[in-house]
């Protein structure tokens, strides 16, 4: 049933992951990104792995789970591998066919580049696998916060964020009970052509725009009965606060970022 | 009432609301009403649509302002800008859309949603969103996505996030037109347990009589106008106006009217089955 | 002239975590000359049951029939079948769409692939069976016109498909005393004129009572009851109330009526006859 489905990824748990401070995995993940990308070596990708398998182990989250999070672009991936390996740059020839040309330098550059996305996904998943999507608008809200100044709409940002995670299930669920309604009135949304099928959607989308827009209306209403006037003045219940674990966290994450350093620009960079 | 000497909670005098609808005529969905309300006092207000009893109530906490006449909640007049905040606090609304009113996607967040907006230190929030939880009895789902709950489930939390926002006076619009029955039964329990435990002034707009009885007042509207008010009893025993309407009245009441016209001698102000068959015994 | 549920089971997400079976072995013939009400408690399965009948969802396990043909399959068979079944939601104006009601109640006709005067005949006449006015409406925006108006066109959509069974589901939600009376007036007159077999799911007793001649009550997707509505308020009230049902409200002043030793009939239904014993034992005219 639509009503089921979780939202965002969040894998509830009580690991010591689960439990850091939501500002701290959005930074730690960002620094892991830059890690990855800093990633020249098979040492440097060595690391990666073994840090990334180390991460999960930590979270206690089903590895499967995680390794499946790459299944949305694995498309992508095998297309980056393909064509690295199948029309490579540079000399040392492996084999050659008409345009297909396999290099040396063209299946390391493929095995990197692919690996480089699927570690991209897999430390990116490891925190939304951890954090329910709320505390993470939480996060995001209090991390932008000191760029207000020069513009940012943080608190509108977060707020927009909130009533999309609260309204998604509720118009799925509209979603699917217009479509039932108009099948039932024998409307056929898969045969014509592409323009044909685009005007066949209109009996859907119509009463959904029009219902989201009435959601929206007395939504404000409500909000505005209950003396919401933006961000101004505005408290918190859920407070953030770094603790001892979000310390430990940060310097796993500087530790890494230096060690990829020194593997790309180092000393260590002939490894 | 034994509060008469206080001074109302709620004191509406000859409001009058033009408005301009879809095709640009004019029309009046409030026509001159006066109207209070005392402290702790359960008013219903029931009508048909348009009769203009939903735009009423958004005067309640200035999200309408009168075009004529005034709407003051315990002097603070609905037009004075500056006790906006203040109104909002005082009047709660709950909607009738269970679906509509909830911001959060976690209930005990979206209890917290009142008092985040009027800056209420956190701790003291955590307070307020534990009792207002414990009073419409949904402690239990405190971490539950709103979406999985019931209708009646929504509504209680509705009312919860007007009670965290320290509201002293509750104006319910039609809270139960898209529940079932047990939805129903659910509100109707917690309005009357809030009025009577915690002394709640509550305003409930309804078409349906029946969540009209345990009301103190009963006041009936029809084209933005009070056509009648008074207590259950005597407007309910008015089987006849109320049919008119477009209202209908309990059906002991309908039944008493009934043998009435045909003879048998009856006692006015019969609305319920008991008082029903005592007077036939 | 029936409807038949053989085994019926049926469970949603099947094969994921969130596998639940809310339809467990039902069997049931539903006859076109009857009006059935379909009642129990938000969970029970009735409108997992309704689609089950109209198609919308196939059983997970067992068949659902109408006139003997399975309603499940791409044939051409089932899809006829299928459009046998009229069905309208809970809150059917919140599926409009067209620019006007005329375009509106079109749209089954037209997807059904009628000429256009065939269309516009069937227009007329669902609108006049709703109760619309054909002249003063037909050319409006649906979206400016009233509550009760707007779910009798959402209704006239569904009429104008000539289906052979109506499924309503809670047809008179949300609408004031006046507006429900008119939408109950056109539905019995879909029944009583056009013979259209009625399938209707609602919250109120009062509403099974005053026009259903079978009721059906479920509960945890099982039937719990199902007989005569007027046989089961009178019989088996315990069961309702234990499955979280109620009893009309004429049965509960009966009841009050006889604990203060006034003696009323078994049989009494409705106001009508209530008034009339009472009168008979106090004397009136």
């Amino acid at each position: 049933m639509l009503g089921d489905i979780t939202l965002g990824q969040y894998y509830p748990g009580n690991s010591f992951i689960h439990g850091l401070d939501p500002r701290t995995k959005i930074i730690v993940t960002l620094l892991s990104i830059v890690a990855v990308f800093l990633a020249q070596s098979v040492a440097a990708y060595a690391i990666l792995w073994a840090m990334v398998f180390f991460v999960i182990a930590v979270s206690r989250l089903p590895f499967l789970l995680v390794l499946r999070s790459v299944k949305p672009l694995l498309f992508i991936i095998v297309l980056t591998l393909a064509m690295h390996v199948l029309i490579g740059q540079g000399e040392t020839v492996l084999y050659q066919w008409k345009f297909i040309r396999v290099t040396e330098e063209g299946v390391a550059m493929g095995v990197k580049m692919s690996m480089r996305l699927m570690l991209l996904l897999m430390f990116s998943s490891v925190l939304t696998f951890t954090t329910s999507p709320i505390v993470l608008t939480d996060g995001i809200e209090s991390l932008l916060r000191p760029f207000r100044r020069v513009g940012v709409p943080a608190h509108e940002l977060a707020m927009m964020m909130t009533i999309a995670l609260r309204f998604i299930p509720t118009l799925l669920e509209e979603t699917d009970r217009i479509i039932k309604a108009q099948t039932s009135r024998g409307a056929d949304f898969q045969s014509g052509s592409l323009l044909q099928r685009a005007k066949n959607m209109l009996p859907i989308l119509i009463p959904l725009f029009i219902s989201a827009f009435r959601r929206a209306d007395e939504l404000a209403v409500a909000m505005e009965a209950r003396c919401y006037h933006g961000g101004e003045g505005r408290t918190r219940m859920h407070q953030l606060a770094y603790r001892r674990g979000d310390v430990a966290a940060f310097g796993f994450a500087v530790v890494l970022l230096a060690l990829l350093a020194l593997l790309r620009w180092g000393p260590l960079a002939r490894l | 009432m034994e509060t008469k000497n206080e001074r109302p909670f709620i004191e509406i005098t000859d409001l009058t609301h033009l408005y301009s609808d879809a095709e640009n005529h004019e029309v009046k969905a409030l026509d001159q009403v006066t109207l209070s309300v005392q402290p702790g006092e359960f008013v219903a207000i029931i009508g048909t649509n348009g009769s203009g009893k939903s735009t009423l109530a958004r005067h309640l906490n200035a999200l309408l302002l009168p075009t004529e006449g005034t709407v003051k909640i315990r002097d603070m007049d609905t037009l004075d800008e500056s006790r906006l905040w203040d109104i909002r606090q005082d009047v709660g609304m709950v909607f009738q859309n269970p679906d509509n009113q909830i911001v959060a996607a976690i209930v005990e967040e979206d209890v917290a949603f009142g008092p985040e907006n009027i800056g209420v230190p956190p701790a003291e929030i955590r307070e307020r969103v534990e009792k207002a939880l414990q009073a419409v009895g949904m402690t239990e789902y405190r971490m539950r996505a709103p979406h999985l709950l019931s209708g009646g489930q929504k509504q209680r939390v509705a009312i919860a996030g007007t009670l965290a926002l320290g509201s002293r006076c509750i104006v319910f619009d039609e809270p139960t037109a898209m529940l079932d029955p047990q939805g129903r039964q659910e509100i109707v329990r917690t309005v009357r347990t809030l009025n009577r435990e915690k002394g709640i002034t509550v305003l409930y707009i309804t078409h349906n009589m029946v969540e009209a009885i345990h009301a103190n007042r009963v006041v009936v509207m029809k084209k933005g106008k009070i056509l009648f008010q008074g207590t259950p009893k005597e407007v309910f025993s008015r089987v006849d106006e109320l049919e008119a309407l477009g209202l209908e009245a309990p059906l002991a009441a309908k039944v008493a009217s009934e043998l009435r016209k045909t003879g048998v001698p009856l006692p006015e102000g019969i609305i319920t089955n008991e008082e029903l068959a005592q007077a036939l015994a | 002239m029936s409807m038949e549920l053989e085994h019926v089971s049926f469970t949603y997400s099947k094969g994921t975590p969130y596998e639940k079976e809310v339809l467990h072995d039902i069997s049931l013939t539903i006859e076109k000359s009857d009006f059935t009400a379909i009642i129990g408690h938000t969970g029970s399965g009735k409108s997992t049951l309704i689609q089950n009948l109209n198609g919308l969802l196939h059983p997970t396990a067992g068949r659902a029939l109408i006139e003997g043909t399975d309603l499940a399959g791409k044939s051409p068979e089932a899809r006829a079948a299928r459009s046998k079944v009229g069905m309208v939601f809970q809150y059917p104006e919140h599926q409009l769409f067209a620019e006007t009601v005329y375009e509106d109640v079109a749209f089954g006709p037209r997807n059904l692939g009628l000429g256009e005067d065939e269309v516009e005949r069937r227009v007329r006449e669902a609108m006049a069976f709703v109760g619309l006015d054909y002249e003063a409406l037909a050319r409006r925006s649906p979206f400016n016109l009233s509550g009760g108006q707007m779910r009798r066109v959402a209704i006239a959509g569904v009429v104008s498909m000539q289906p052979e069974y109506l499924i309503l589901d809670e047809p008179s939600a949300g609408l004031d005393p006046g507006a429900r009376r008119d939408v109950f007036r056109e539905i019995l007159e879909l029944y009583r004129k056009r013979k259209m077999g009625m399938i209707m799911v609602t919250h109120s007793m009062e509403d099974a009572l005053q026009f259903a001649t079978r009721l059906i009550v479920l509960n945890d997707g099982r039937v719990f009851l199902d007989g005569k509505p007027a046989d089961l308020f009178r019989e088996r009230r315990q069961e309702l109330i234990r499955v979280g049902m109620d009893i009309p409200e004429i049965y509960k002043l009966a009841d009050a009526l006889r604990a203060a030793g006034i003696d009323i009939p078994e049989t009494i239904t409705d106001r009508a006859a209530l008034v009339k014993v009472l009168r008979r034992r106090k004397g009136g005219k």
